[in-house]
């Protein structure tokens, strides 16, 4: 990084934090204020929080890299999102505003009992609680590997930001930074994206760059076909995807917060609707930024491995580092085979002579196969030499690219995207948690408690929350696969907390008791099914979601007393 | 009972059933649109 890029980086993210502080020196002096913005967000500020609060910085760096590896079809789990938006406007969004809660949990004591309130607050804040702080740990890996960054000051800088915007302005100073996040984030993307179209060979169109990524599979936007254990066809994203957005929009109060902030009903539903039909198409946008990598690195020279720290560690072992350089020189014969295969691909898309076209396809699927098997072996050579590191790399593809080759200023932007990014998402999520701590949990039980009060009792949670983060974030370094570990624990949880609700809006007769031993046996159910099955994860949003809504049901007609 | 901003009519577009189809058409079109485009580019 160039003085001009840490300039454009400070700066950036100086300005936003700074700006979103001053913005609200004068929130914060009530509940209301503090945890709602005194409830007067627009459409068009909900929308963006909400498109911030998902967007976190693993998405701007997994995304392109999982594009570049496997093609678009991961736009397909998104494709329930925007039924998710119409029916949390349709049938959440009046009720929570109706009431004037401050957390969704809240609006559970009304409808059941305080403890199943609690059970659905806690669930949310260990869930909430360990992926917030992963949100931090996994742009901090990233950067520290390709930076050179130290992990934990990396952590501690985007965490202190975070806690430092948070504590001092509430929800109002989470919606402001946000919505300048999201200016960033949006620029350095199409940015990005222009100069990928502009770095393709001279002579080729983007029309061409499409056909050269198709003919190698990599626009794969749509499968029909029904298929339980592939995570990515239309089937799943209507079903699964469909259920983890209802859970995590309807349900999750880093999202919830969101939209209860609104004016009224207009203003929260339009916010909705506003993500509904915008996230399908930004996804596509960031999934096409991968396919342009994979068109890009078809005509210049990719490494072995875009894991740059894990390959230096392997190639400087006595053991190891032979064989590595001995892939290396294949994987440079390779690539030159394969830019000639492509070359002649794009020579036969112009002439539209079908016996070179096929002649062309088939060489550049010969050297695409070897390419990939010379990968899948180094990538087990690296894994071998050192068993502890992520030989995975697709994450570590965008960053590359933008370090190398993007102009002074510019490494900076996209850097101030994924930082950005991070703290966006986690400042909602640190702001949830503090509130569902004060409002679930710390003051039903101190009934006399004053506002002023409880506005200190949310900023100290506040700092505790972040703080926790910070220290989950830098104790995750020691841990492998974390973070599939942890989305793997949002999905058991959220069918659960999703089954309560349903039975809260759709089930009037089902009392307090049923739901509340009903949560518990699913959600005893749902572990069962993950340690003694082998069900995809985004399943259990469904079982979870209907387990509690059998049983509860069960139990109301077999004991209608009781509750 | 509905309060007055749960009957208003929002911005725009005559109802909400409107909005509703409107986000649920968006989608539509998506898949349709990427539905064209995978079988475009796959041959």
């Amino acid at each position: 990084m160039s003085l001009l890029d840490w300039l454009v980086l400070g700066g950036t993210l100086l300005f936003i934090v700074g700006y979103g502080t001053w913005r609200t020196r004068r929130a914060g002096h009530t509940m209301d204020s503090y945890l709602l913005g005194d409830r007067q967000a627009q459409w068009w500020g909900i929308g963006l929080s909400i498109i911030a609060t998902q967007a976190s910085a693993i998405t701007f760096l997994s995304t392109p890299g999982q594009a570049y590896d496997d093609g678009m079809r991961f736009i397909q789990f998104y494709f329930g999102l925007p039924l998710a938006m119409v029916l949390i406007a349709v049938f959440a969004v009046p009720i929570y505003q109706r009431l004037q809660v401050f957390t969704a949990y809240e609006y559970l004591e009304g409808r059941f009992d305080r403890r199943t309130r609690t059970l659905a607050a806690v669930l949310f804040l260990v869930q909430r609680g360990l992926s917030n702080g992963l949100s931090l740990y996994a742009p901090a890996l990233v950067l520290s590997a390709i930076l050179g960054w130290n992990i934990n000051l990396t952590v501690w800088l985007i965490g202190g930001l975070m806690i430092f915007y948070t504590v001092a302005g509430g929800t109002q100073a989470v919606a402001v930074t946000q919505q300048w996040q999201v200016g960033v984030i949006f620029t350095g993307m199409v940015v990005a994206g222009y100069l990928l179209v502009h770095y393709l060979p001279a002579d080729m169109g983007f029309t061409e760059a499409m056909q050269v990524a198709g003919s190698q599979g990599k626009l794969n936007l749509v499968d029909f076909h029904f298929d339980p254990n592939d995570r990515y066809n239309f089937w799943s994203g209507m079903t699964g995807g469909l259920f983890l957005a209802l859970s995590y929009f309807g349900t999750d109060q880093s999202q919830v917060q969101r939209y209860l902030a609104g004016r009224d009903i207009t203003e929260s539903r339009l916010g909705l609707l506003m993500n509904g039909l915008v996230k399908v198409p930004m996804q596509f946008g960031i999934l096409l930024i991968g396919v342009l990598l994979f068109v890009f690195y078809q005509f210049n020279a990719p490494p072995l491995t875009f894991n740059r720290p894990v390959h230096d560690q392997v190639a400087q072992s006595a053991e190891h580092g032979p064989s590595l350089r001995a892939l290396e020189d294949k994987h440079c014969q390779l690539f030159a085979a394969k830019r000639a295969a492509n070359t002649q691909l794009v020579e036969a898309l112009r002439s539209h002579d079908g016996s070179q076209l096929a002649a062309a396809q088939t060489q550049v699927q010969a050297s695409n196969t070897a390419t990939r098997a010379l990968r899948t072996e180094a990538q087990a050579l690296l894994k071998k030499a050192a068993p502890s590191a992520e030989a995975k790399d697709t994450d570590y593809v965008f960053l590359t690219f933008v370090l190398r080759y993007l102009p002074q200023g510019l490494v900076g932007l996209l850097i101030a995207v994924v930082l950005s990014a991070a703290m966006g998402s986690a400042a909602s999520g640190l702001n949830a948690l503090a509130s569902t701590t004060v409002v679930d949990l710390y003051r039903p039980s101190r009934p006399h408690l004053s506002g002023s009060h409880c506005v200190q009792a949310s900023r100290w949670a506040t700092i505790a929350w972040g703080v926790l983060g910070i220290g989950f974030a830098t104790f995750a370094a020691r841990l492998e696969n974390l973070i599939q570990a942890v989305n793997i624990l949002g999905s058991l949880f959220y069918g659960t907390i999703l089954g309560i609700f349903v039975v809260a809006f759709f089930m009037k007769s089902i009392g307090g008791k049923a739901v509340f031993w009903a949560a518990v046996l699913a959600e005893i159910i749902v572990l069962l099914l993950f340690w003694l099955t082998d069900i995809g994860y985004l399943w259990f949003n469904i079982i979870g979601c209907a387990l509690v809504m059998v049983i509860a049901a069960c139990y109301q007609r077999l004991a209608p007393s009781s509750n | 009972m509905p309060t007055p901003s749960e009957t208003e009519k929002p911005p725009l577009l005559p109802s909400w059933r409107a909005w509703y189809w409107l986000v649920l058409g968006a989608l539509a079109v998506e898949v349709g649109l990427f539905t064209y485009l995978t079988q475009l580019f796959a041959s």
